[in-house]
């Protein structure tokens, strides 16, 4: 098989990491589409940045107990967050390994767990790691674990559900959002399920999962036509047997990887396939994914809208601006993709409701921020003009942009102007 | 106009865009100078208001029996008639209440109720049926008929979502408020839209949809715009409100205008958290409608509540109660005739998941104000209007 060509190159590098780095677009036009995929799935390197301090658990826990202090833990919470959301930020921009932090990131946002509910910074630092752990590995591990994790616990009110009163929060987002989806069980099936999980709760010392054996449901119950005396753990075990679990990932690889119009159902069914197979192998699904003709078909490049991070970061990754003055948290957030704080439990939409006419204007503020400056390059011989790579103009809108430009380039010359005109581009925004 | 069609005139005398799309004519051209808009201020309550702690059945006793904990007792509700009540954190509204500006809608939902958050507003937001998937927002089948331009402007902070304005027939803006999106409109430039991929369409479309109404906004308040002339809460919603207060008295043309109150999700320390947003909401009302009474406009408002969905009659464990079906809704406005519609849903009947049934059909209220207030046909004929205006 061929070496990949520039635009090739490209695409893979763009979709599967942050921005359309040089450096690894040159690399990889030295491999075969096979071998650059193979690439990407083995070669991870996870240095993370120094964890910031974060309260613990059992402080929280004595905080809420008295109410006078009850708006400190709110106080703490903030602050904390916005140093969890730094950490993650700086670690985006900064990493090897960018298809490690777009992973971590599509199950970071399967599995949402928002600051503002949860209140808990270093539970959701925990969560974050679970999540590096096993962003390539096993899916069915990972469900498992999500389910005891203490943030989720929070999130979904996990941890106040006892056999009296069962609380469906957990139960049903579990069938709706993370496994199976709506139309693929009933309401009584989800109130089964939330039985299965009473008793799962949090050391008030330690913050980690326990089992309250006398919080538990012991009764038989009904789940998905099975009978039972189930636990929480038989509940995703049959979820993991369901073909629709499979199919919800599938669903949203497709988005994530291909294009944000609907996926051909054929597709998807033969991704679960590949998926279930596996026994959920993550690696094995996502080969599958970018080895698709799907992935590489011409009329879908372009076809992604960029995420707030994508844009952003992808832009500081690519070009040699400066974010030194910048929040980029901040300005994430403004953009729609506050991490750590999703806006709700379905997580970040994606797609086109990445577009509003507000997140528009600030998308383009920013861009037109990040590349503001002087583009003179003949009176101010400019650091961004000199550390753009040598190449014609041509060369420089096929590297920046992912289909033909909307606007007319700039008449004057210079790399630097061609290369803000490019990123200012409506077509910048998409991928 | 012998040699020039309408359309040439039009781009000769430059009421029209780069794109060719929706034309920028203004509402004088439309209606003559003076002529007045009726506007619609949805309030989206997100995340499921708990309608039976907002108006309260105090003279209900299951209500006191399924809710041990968490119940409005009946000393602190602000009583409304016999039966019903306000929650105490809303006594801002009071007035309106008792000069007949206030209108409550009970028991609103539809048949075959889904309890997920997601699924149900948007059903809430296209008006489908419960198996009927529809992709443009209710206001597609009445806006345009009477309204060219702008439809209408969501605003929140964050990210604003255009939910019932949400369609390609329909120019409609999000945006935190006016001072950020004017800050930011001049450094953008209309674009022809694209249909490279769906993808870029969708960009370039909203592109030039911003530039259109970009145009609009800052000519009206571009330059030392009227300030609102009460104070607002420091809140989210708050500053929403104040923000549409201003835009109104600065005579942008907008039909609809959506805001949104977070936080009624409340499955657990429901008190609290509901408490708070039904403050939130009745401070930024009431501070909303004495700023348009100033400005003359109250006559020519019409606030509406909505949210995904209700909550079950009973409380939890947490003391919270979880995702239900029917909930009340808040109509307020100059012209509207206060009182208490719809009936109080039984809770004596309530369904295998222990909620009650719905007993007005949310459709009829959209129908409500497409024929009674905005004067035109009523899309959803099949549910009849309510007389609250």
């Amino acid at each position: 098989m061929s070496k990949l060509s520039f635009t090739d190159a490209r695409h893979l590098v763009t979709r599967t990491g942050l921005g359309a780095e040089w450096e690894t677009i040159e690399r990889f036009q030295q491999l075969t589409r096979q071998q650059a995929i193979a690439h990407l799935l083995q070669n991870r390197d996870n240095q993370l940045p120094r964890t910031p301090s974060m309260s613990p658990w059992s402080r929280t826990v004595s905080l809420m107990g008295n109410m006078r202090r009850k708006k400190m833990v709110k106080r703490i919470s903030r602050v904390e967050g916005k140093k969890l959301q730094d950490w993650w930020v700086k670690h985006l921009v900064d990493t090897r390994s960018p298809f490690l932090e777009r992973m971590t990131l599509f199950w970071h946002n399967h599995f949402p767990s928002s600051i503002q509910k949860t209140q808990q910074a270093s539970m959701l630092h925990q969560q974050n790691l679970l999540f590096r752990k096993h962003a390539f590995g096993n899916f069915g591990e990972m469900l498992h674990r999500v389910a005891k994790d203490p943030a989720m616990l929070v999130y979904l009110d996990g941890y106040v559900s006892t056999k009296e009163e069962p609380n469906e929060n957990f139960s049903r987002e579990l069938l709706e959002l993370f496994t199976l989806g709506l139309g693929n069980y009933s309401e009584a099936d989800m109130r089964e399920a939330s039985r299965a999980f009473t008793g799962w709760g949090l050391d008030n010392r330690t913050g980690q999962f326990v089992n309250r054996a006398q919080d538990h449901d012991n009764d038989s119950k009904t789940f998905l036509g099975k009978r039972g005396n189930f636990k929480g753990e038989d509940i995703i075990n049959i979820l993991l047997k369901h073909p629709k679990t499979a199919e919800t990932i599938a669903t949203k690889m497709w988005h994530e990887f291909i294009t944000l119009s609907p996926p051909k159902p054929a597709v998807i069914k033969q991704w679960a396939q590949v998926f279930r197979g596996s026994n959920y192998n993550i690696s094995t699904l996502l080969s599958a994914v970018l080895n698709s003709p799907d992935f590489w078909a011409k009329h879908n490049r372009g076809a992604l809208i960029k995420s707030p991070i994508d844009l952003t970061i992808g832009t500081l990754r690519t070009l040699p601006y400066s974010s030194a003055h910048t929040d980029l948290a901040h300005n994430l957030n403004i953009m729609g993709q506050a991490v750590f704080a999703h806006p709700s439990v379905k997580g970040w939409d994606g797609g086109t409701s990445w577009i509003s006419t507000q997140s528009l204007l600030r998308r383009n503020s920013m861009m037109n921020n990040l590349t503001k400056g002087n583009l003179n390059e003949h009176k101010y011989k400019g650091r961004v003009a000199q550390q753009l790579p040598d190449i014609k103009p041509t060369h420089m809108r096929d590297w920046l942009l992912a289909i033909a430009p909307l606007q007319t380039p700039p008449k004057k010359p210079g790399k630097q102007r061609l290369a803000r005109a490019l990123v200012l581009d409506p077509a910048y925004q998409v991928n | 106009m012998s040699k020039m069609n309408r359309r040439d005139f039009l781009k000769y005398a430059g009421f029209i865009t780069a794109a060719g799309a929706a034309p920028l004519l203004t509402p004088e051209l439309l209606w003559g100078a003076g002529s007045r808009q009726r506007i619609v201020v949805l309030v989206e309550l997100k995340g499921g208001n708990d309608g039976f702690n907002t108006l309260v059945p105090f003279k209900d006793e299951l209500y006191y029996k399924y809710r041990p904990r968490i119940a409005i007792q009946q000393r602190q509700v602000l009583s409304l008639n016999d039966e019903m009540g306000l929650h105490p954190r809303m006594k801002a509204l009071m007035p309106l209440w008792n000069s007949g500006q206030m209108a409550w809608v009970q028991g609103v939902g539809y048949p075959h109720p889904i309890l997920s958050h997601f699924r149900s507003m948007d059903i809430w937001d296209s008006a489908s049926n419960t198996n009927q998937y529809l992709e443009d927002g209710w206001l597609t089948q009445v806006l345009p008929r009477f309204k060219q331009g702008l439809h209408g402007v969501a605003l929140n902070k964050g990210q604003a979502e255009l939910g019932p304005l949400q369609s390609p027939q329909l120019n409609a803006v999000t945006m935190q408020d006016p001072r950020n999106f004017l800050s930011q409109i001049r450094r953008i430039h209309d674009v022809t839209p694209s249909r490279a991929t769906p993808a870029i369409a969708h960009v370039s479309q909203i592109q030039h949809q911003l530039f259109s109404a970009g145009k609009q906004i800052a000519t009206k308040m571009g330059k030392s715009p009227k300030r609102a002339g009460v104070g607002f809460s420091k809140g989210v919603l708050g500053h929403s409100l104040e923000s549409v207060a201003e835009m109104i008295i600065n005579g942008i043309d907008a039909p609809v205008y959506k805001v949104t109150q977070d936080g009624f999700d409340t499955h657990s320390g429901q008190r609290g958290a509901q408490d708070n947003g039904l403050y939130q909401l009745a401070n930024g009302l009431a501070s909303f409608q004495k700023s348009m009474q100033h400005a003359g406009r109250w006559d020519d408002i019409l606030v509406m509540t909505y949210s995904e969905f209700g909550r079950r009659a009973k409380e939890n464990r947490g003391g919270g109660t979880d995702h239900g079906t029917a909930s009340s809704q808040l109509i307020l406005g100059g012209k509207v005739k206060g009182g208490i519609y719809g009936k109080h849903p039984d809770f004596s009947k309530l369904d295998a998941n222990g909620n009650v049934q719905h007993t007005t059909d949310f459709r009829a209220i959209y129908g409500t104000l497409a024929q009674r207030w905005w004067g035109q046909k009523n899309p959803w004929a099949g549910h009849s209007t309510l007389p609250f205006v």
